[in-house]
């Protein structure tokens, strides 16, 4: 039997070879957030005294649960760059830090078939330690010995171009020093799959110049790499492969240009007109039926496949 | 605010199903994220780790120490302080040191050795919850991190035991070869708090409002385990009192490391079979049951 057909449209199949890296299979996260218990409308007349009440007598007191991944699948095959798109708070980082297993899902299965390292912004160094400290540990949490973590000590230290810094506590460092370190840790070992969240934003142009290459270098190895970032551009030079992530649900996977024009419909200039024409196309095909709809989305979308 | 929104695509991106999604991970030999390993490799993966573990109790400790002028030396200097303002309030003025002999040194073991496991307690109960932001960013056995809080609380209290051994010079308590099990005792001592820390680590990830009864636990433990009087003695006085309680009291994991620790630098405490056995049982007990239930939480940390 041979491998599937491509889930969602990504890069065309070569052949029946290819092999995949991660699956997703309707994985939910949900998060359990503390100390903000959801309030009713309230009303000027209730009292204080009425407020505290009621706040004792709601499910779940000063415990909400945020549904940050709703039912979420997908396949990603080695040799792709699948980049992630999607607006602030809309799953993007959960659901990768669970693919890289750091946020259990709380239903559904992730598969690897590797080893999996994330980057990110909002990836914890310890403040108080140095720069060192952090590689040794970042380090070995990645699977090195304490041989080969002083072997890579210095190119660690030279890709993150971080100077004498890299004695000081990293609470010393800037945005910019502090995104470099990480991303030098994190590839200190080719992994299977590198997961990059949003961390190249913060770097100089020399400094994206550099990551760029890396990154090309991990796919080139047949690793698979995970990007967000909010510039198209970026998306465009890079990805094989885009998802768009909505409010916690996958809404879009495929080529980068046939997402980011879907994504372009929901949010971008010409929504409005967009809006129109799917309420156009919806008429048509309720009086006219399917065959006058599929006309008019040729008209609209040429390059689709209708 | 929706109705400004454009469509939304027409179709959703085709799912694999999940019996499909199973075979062709299991074809390829991937392995599922964020499963409780078996007990066996668990283990096995903790042996990996093992030098991580290491570069993260040196970090913490040296965390601790950075933000103040004298470091490390407050590990000494706090316990000495508090161990004068114990001697003042219990030994003189309640007159609690008529109980036993060499009543400084009996109070700066108890107190000392007290301080380690309360604060295994305290930072073991914080080890999972304060380090969300580590766990979401790297991945390692997460047993690691209450194993790691306790190493590094005891690297911190070694300055303090060794200012116990200058205490009991000090005092005139006789050199003896069972000063030779003072550090042996306190490997007990450790390896029960390190299934303290397991235990009260999940407990709180689970519950975390367990957190808020934590220093209320620690301070009642200090003052039932005979920190700053001799249980036997105090308890000898009170004449209708039902013996098991005694012995209850006498035998609870914190008294009993107590007691095994005076045994081995007090002349006035000799060395008994049944502290040892006891304090060895509650050690391997607390332990394994520590490490059993912690292992039983692998792949839920880090969603709270």
């Amino acid at each position: 039997m041979a491998v599937p057909e491509a889930i969602g449209g990504a890069a065309p199949t070569i052949d029946g070879e290819r092999i995949p890296s991660v699956i997703v299979s309707h994985v939910d996260i949900r998060y359990r957030i503390y100390g903000s218990p959801k309030r009713p409308e309230e009303s000027e007349e209730e009292g204080a005294v009425r407020r505290l009440l009621s706040r004792g007598s709601q499910a779940g007191l000063g415990v909400q649960e945020v549904h940050a991944v709703k039912d979420v699948s997908f396949v990603a095959y080695r040799g792709e760059t699948i980049g992630i798109i999607g607006r602030n708070g809309s799953g993007k980082s959960t659901l990768l830090r669970s693919v890289a297993g750091l946020v259990p899902p709380s239903s559904g299965t992730i598969w690897l078939g590797g080893r999996a390292a994330l980057l990110g912004v909002n990836a914890v160094l310890q403040k108080k330690l140095s720069g060192r400290d952090n590689i040794w540990i970042g380090a070995q949490a990645l699977g090195l010995t304490p041989a080969q973590v002083r072997r890579r000590m210095d190119d660690i230290i030279e890709f993150a171009d971080i100077g004498d810094f890299i004695d000081l506590p990293m609470s010393s460092y800037s945005t910019g020093m502090a995104a470099r370190l990480r991303f030098a840790i994190s590839t200190a070992v080719v992994p299977d799959i590198l997961i990059v969240d949003e961390a190249l934003a913060t770097g100089d142009e020399h400094f994206r110049a550099r990551a760029t290459e890396r990154i090309e270098e991990i796919r080139e190895q047949a690793g698979t790499v995970f990007l967000v970032a909010h510039s198209r551009k970026r998306i465009n030079q890079l990805c094989t492969r885009v998802l768009w992530m909505d409010g916690g649900r996958l809404l879009g996977d495929g080529r980068p240009s046939v997402v980011n024009g879907l994504y372009g419909r929901k949010y971008g200039r010409h929504r409005q007109v967009w809006k129109e024409r799917y309420e156009e196309i919806e008429r048509v095909m309720t009086e006219q039926g399917p065959e006058a709809a599929r006309e008019l989305l040729r008209r609209w979308e040429p390059e689709g496949n209708w | 605010m929706s109705s400004d929104l454009g469509p939304e695509p027409h179709h959703q991106p085709p799912v694999l199903p999940y019996a499909e999604a199973e075979e062709l991970a299991r074809r390829h030999g991937m392995t599922q994220v964020a499963v409780r390993p078996s007990l066996g490799s668990y283990i096995k993966e903790i042996w990996l780790y093992r030098h991580l573990m290491w570069s993260l109790a040196k970090g913490e400790v040296v965390s601790q120490h950075r933000d103040n002028y004298l470091g490390i030396l407050w590990s000494v200097i706090n316990p000495i302080l508090l161990g004068v303002a114990y001697y003042l309030i219990f030994g003189q003025l309640l007159g609690l040191s008529r109980d036993v002999d060499n009543f400084v040194a009996f109070l700066t073991v108890g107190l000392f050795t007290f301080s380690f496991i309360s604060a295994t307690l305290t930072s073991g109960a914080r080890s999972l919850l304060g380090n969300v932001g580590m766990m979401r960013s790297l991945a390692f056995p997460r047993v690691l991190l209450p194993v790691v809080k306790v190493i590094s609380e005891f690297v911190n209290n070694i300055p303090a035991f060794l200012v116990l051994v200058v205490i009991a010079l000090i005092t005139e308590e006789p050199v003896t070869w069972e000063w030779l099990l003072f550090p042996v005792a306190l490997l007990i001592v450790v390896v029960m708090g390190l299934g303290i820390a397991m235990l009260i680590s999940r407990a709180v990830h689970n519950v975390r409002d367990l957190a808020n009864i934590v220093p209320l636990i620690t301070r009642l433990l200090r003052y039932v385990s005979g920190v700053f009087f001799s249980i036997q003695v105090r308890f000898a006085n009170i004449d209708d009192a039902p013996r098991w309680v005694g012995l209850v009291l006498e035998y609870q994991p914190v008294a009993v490391s107590l007691t095994l620790v005076r045994e081995t630098l007090l002349e006035g405490f000799e060395l008994r079979w049944e502290t040892w056995a006891v304090a060895a049982g509650w050690a391997v007990l607390l332990f394994v049951a520590g490490f059993v239930v912690f292992w039983r939480g692998e792949g839920t940390y880090g969603r709270a």
